[in-house]
């Protein structure tokens, strides 16, 4: 198989704090939208934050392209091409549109080409080119994520990982995010999104990941997952009516 | 008329300095959030830097501005590595580095103390007695120099932030700190860089201060009201508001200090640090507190 990135079960926690993740894996193929669900608390967005070298990974590996990536720091992975996106506060509120942008390419050391992704960014999407120079602060919840997703793209990333991209948007909006990672996978960025909405989620991606008391239960073809009995009953059943 | 004109000017070149000397605390506040208590004490270190230089060769205080704050951002990079750099991770932060720099502030003056004893000092360059005259209007050289230089010395410290690269990431790290080190920013060493610039800000300070105030060692305890409520008002870490703040506040306790009484001129700065955590705790400047 072609993987881009393997998790292999890996063990992970908070400082010296218990293991949170224990026995957690995953597979990201390139070019598809990945899409882990799972209860509140069961360490998805600890997942995440794990792979992106937030959290020291204490047993198992993270494998990228053929390079182990454990231990190597925040900076290093993103500079490999994989970028994280956190839940919620993902922005810098009192810096325009343009300055976040800026700061989504602030590894990048050619200035000129910096500019030249931004104003390419400002072209595709123009919400945000008509916001330029407006704080993102300002900006709806819709507006917000839609930037938090384009400045990833910035550096042109193999990976973008989105934690919890709907929270708190109305359902027309959500769409509108899935839709940009869909246009994103399209064009060959690889997508790993948390959702908490799992029909939703699930419909949206080509691969799904049942994560729970901190590891895998499941992983499989979105559509596996939404059909499977166990996953329609134990996180579905709420969703059916959606 | 005049004698109106003649308060606002004094009032503003005041609050000039005193905007150099919050803006300081205001940086290393919205970076790390630590209220550096021991910021006004680091300030009158700068002054004896100054003041010391002054006596032993006459060495003009604005032209030891540099050296003294060079001097103190040095100490800066110490201080942070050995008090600051292992809490940052604690849960315990924000008690710690309120702790720490109280404990830092005894220990300048102390050390203060020790060296040069309680007197009131004061640098006395020519300039710190004469005066432009306009008309009625008169204009002491050593307020208007320290006025304008602190100023210009915030100009040069905006336009960092606002356009350099460095710049972008202190501001960054202060808005989310998160987000920027996601983005590849190096938090620790801005954190270091910020709180070096800070003590920088103090020493530069320091210096201006050497001739406008008279000090001495516990001077400072005064200053750390005055400083907070300018800090506080302009909305804990926004520079633009510590400049704002200084200004309005420093022209109002020179129309106090004339109209009412020298004595109430202080009180300004106390009475609206109640007011203003009583009215408007985030400042002019400030967002609504978060729930961290
Ligand atoms: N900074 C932290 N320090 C210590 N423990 C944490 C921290 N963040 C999360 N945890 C713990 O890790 C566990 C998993 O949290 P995590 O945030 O990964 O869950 P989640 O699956 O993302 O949940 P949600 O759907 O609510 O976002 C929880 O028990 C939580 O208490
Ligand atoms: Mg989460």
């Amino acid at each position: 198989m072609s993987e881009l990135l393997q998790v292999t079960n890996i063990t992970a926690g908070y400082g010296d704090g218990p293991a949170i993740l224990d026995g957690a894996h995953l597979t990201v193929e390139p070019g598809k939208v990945h899409c882990i669900i799972g209860p509140n608390g069961a360490g998805k967005s600890t997942l995440l934050k794990s792979i992106c070298g937030m959290l020291t990974i204490r047993k198992g590996e993270v494998v990228f392209n053929g390079k182990r990536l454990n231990g190597m720091r925040p900076d290093q992975i993103l500079r490999e091409g994989i970028c994280f996106v956190p839940q919620e506060r993902a922005l810098f509120p009192k810096m325009t549109v343009r300055e976040n942008l800026r700061m989504g390419g602030f590894i990048l050391d050619d200035h000129k080409k910096l500019e030249r992704r931004i104003d390419e960014i400002l072209e595709r999407f123009p919400i945000l080119r008509e916001r330029a120079e407006q704080h993102a602060g300002t900006m709806s919840g819709g507006q917000q994520q839609t930037l938090a997703m384009a400045r990833t793209l910035i550096i042109k990333p193999a990976i973008v990982m989105l934690d919890e991209p709907s929270l708190g948007l109305a359902p027309k909006v959500i769409q509108e995010m899935f839709d940009i990672m869909k246009m994103m996978s399209a064009e060959g960025v690889t997508v790993l999104l948390v959702e908490q909405n799992a029909l939703m989620g699930l419909k949206n991606s080509d691969w799904g990941v049942v994560l729970d008391l901190g590891r895998t239960l499941f992983e499989g073809p979105a559509g596996d997952v939404l059909a499977d009995p166990r996953i329609q009953e134990l996180y579905l059943g709420g969703n059916k009516a959606a | 008329m005049a004698a109106i004109l003649q308060i606002l000017i004094l009032g503003l070149a005041l609050g000039g300095v005193i905007a150099l000397m919050g803006s300081g605390l205001s940086l290393v506040f919205g970076v790390m959030r630590i209220v550096n208590l021991a910021h006004p004490s680091l300030i009158i270190a700068g002054a004896y830097i100054t003041y010391w230089a002054f006596k032993a060769s006459g060495v003009d205080p604005i032209l030891m501005l540099p050296v003294s704050a060079a001097i103190m951002a040095a100490i800066g990079v110490l201080l942070y590595r050995l008090m600051f750099e292992r809490e940052t991770n604690s849960v315990k932060y924000s008690e710690m580095t309120v702790l720490l720099t109280f404990a830092l502030a005894m220990m300048v003056e102390g050390v203060l103390g020790g060296l040069f004893t309680n007197t009131q000092r004061v640098t006395s360059p020519d300039y710190a007695t004469e005066a432009f005259f306009i008309g009625d209007v008169f204009i002491p050289k050593g307020q208007l120099y320290a006025g304008l230089v602190s100023l210009t010395i915030i100009t040069a410290l905006t336009l960092f932030l606002k356009y350099s690269r460095l710049g972008y990431a202190i501001r960054a790290t202060t808005q989310n700190r998160e987000a920027a080190e996601l983005l590849g920013v190096n938090v620790n060493f801005i954190s270091i860089l910020a709180f070096a610039i800070g003590l920088g800000l103090a020493g530069a300070a320091g210096s201006l201060v050497s001739f406008v105030f008279s000090f001495f060692p516990a001077k400072h305890w005064e200053w750390v009201a005055m400083l907070m409520s300018v800090v506080v008002l302009g909305g804990m870490g926004s520079i633009l508001g510590t400049v704002v703040a200084a200004l309005l506040l420093s022209v109002v306790a020179a129309f106090v200090g004339t109209w009412i009484g020298a004595t109430w001129s202080t009180m300004t700065f106390f009475l609206a640090l109640f007011l203003i955590l009583l009215i408007r705790p985030q400042g002019l400047f400030g967002e609504k507190p978060e729930m961290a």
